[in-house]
């Protein structure tokens, strides 16, 4: 049975995602030994590179979404299923830092798909879970998601496919913003469709998603090609005062929500 | 960068209760365990039942409330290596963070 990661990566005209996309891949070839297969434009594939990924998949970008005045390419993930050429597929997000083997963990619990639901955030230890809005369920990530080619799983990406083009109507209906498309969003509404409305944990995976969330910077102990231990500094706001605090950590997986923060670690 | 020149420039203080919430996010998630069909986590309760029941095999819920028929002896022998090494690693690394108070 084959296994692989994918990853999809349009640059805007502020953010170079394919360089992400190229060091993310690096790493999960690195520390998961997974191929990786890219989902991009041609537009976005730069000429002098020399990294060659295990598939590269040309897909036109939806540049209907935009992020606080800016185009966020993020539509289009519900094509992962259709898209990738392997048997069990780990859909990550290009922000994702591989800094382990952790992930290799996900194809255990593989029957359909399997996503996080629950996160944690660098140096907020009460950091609260996310909803789709103030009275509705917690909201699912998509920034992991590992499946298998089975139909239930093809279920989940069709949902995606038609909340994605609906996304206005079930932002009514959920009562959050349809000014921003969310893939978390479409997953967590996808999920509950696919399994009846009933809350099934089977699908969730065990851990929590470690966030590196605003206001937290991270820099590289040492510039090294598989880098894993960071400062974390952290600008806490309390009684109209920064204190910075910090602290060190290595050998873990996390998504970090700053690009910047993410491109200051390439 | 060098983290001692870091943090004596930006004046940052070391946060305790994050790194320690940093070690059991970290640790935690390796205590999961696939074994014999189920899904485990390699904590005390599952391994205490586990010494205290005398069957060869029995059936438990494994984190997906799924009933697993599963051999006692290899399941316990199974969590309890995962646990030791999880715990040990978690554990040197406490001690290197504690130093930096």
């Amino acid at each position: 049975m084959s296994k692989g990661a994918i990853v999809f990566a349009f640059n805007s005209p502020k953010v170079d995602y394919y360089s992400m996309a190229e060091y993310t891949a690096k790493r999960i070839n690195h520390f998961l030994k997974l191929p990786v297969t890219i989902v991009t434009d041609e537009k976005s594939i730069p000429k002098n590179s020399s990294y060659k990924f295990d598939n590269v998949v040309i897909s036109k970008p939806d540049t209907d979404n935009y992020f606080r005045g800016d185009v966020w390419i993020n539509k289009g993930r519900f094509q992962a299923f259709q898209y990738s050429p392997y048997d069990e597929t780990l859909l990550l997000d290009v922000d994702y830092m591989v800094n382990s083997d952790r992930l290799l963990k996900v194809f255990d619990l593989l029957q359909d798909y399997v996503c996080h639901e629950n996160i944690a955030q660098l140096m907020i230890p009460k950091g609260e879970q996310e909803k789709l809005s103030a009275n509705s369920f917690p909201a699912l990530w998509a920034t992991v998601l590992g499946f298998r080619k089975t139909e239930k799983s093809e279920q989940l990406f069709g949902c995606m496919k038609m909340i994605q083009k609906n996304y206005a109507h079930y932002a009514n209906l959920y009562n959050f913003s349809p000014d921003i498309y969310r893939n978390d969003f479409a997953l967590t509404i996808a999920h509950r469709l696919v399994n009846g409305h009933y809350y099934d944990n089977t699908n969730i995976l065990p851990w929590n998603l470690m966030h590196v969330w605003l206001k937290t910077n991270l820099f590289v102990e040492r510039k090294s090609k598989f880098n894993t231990k960071y400062t974390v500094i952290y600008d806490n706001h309390k009684n109209n005062k920064v204190r910075k605090e910090y602290i060190t950590i290595k050998d873990m997986d996390f998504h970090v929500i700053n690009k910047d923060v993410f491109l200051g670690l390439m | 960068m060098d983290t001692k020149k870091l943090v004596a420039d930006m004046k940052a203080r070391f946060e305790y209760n994050s790194a320690k919430h940093y070690l059991k996010e970290k640790y935690s998630s390796k205590l999961f365990v696939a074994e014999q069909g189920g899904y485990w986590k390699a904590d005390l309760n599952t391994i205490s039942f586990l010494n205290a029941t005398t069957s060869k095999t029995i059936v438990l819920l494994d984190l997906y409330d799924i009933p697993v028929n599963v051999n006692v002896k290899k399941l316990r022998e199974k969590l309890v290596t995962v646990y030791d090494t999880v715990m040990t690693e978690w554990h040197e690394e406490y001690k290197e963070l504690e130093s930096k108070r």
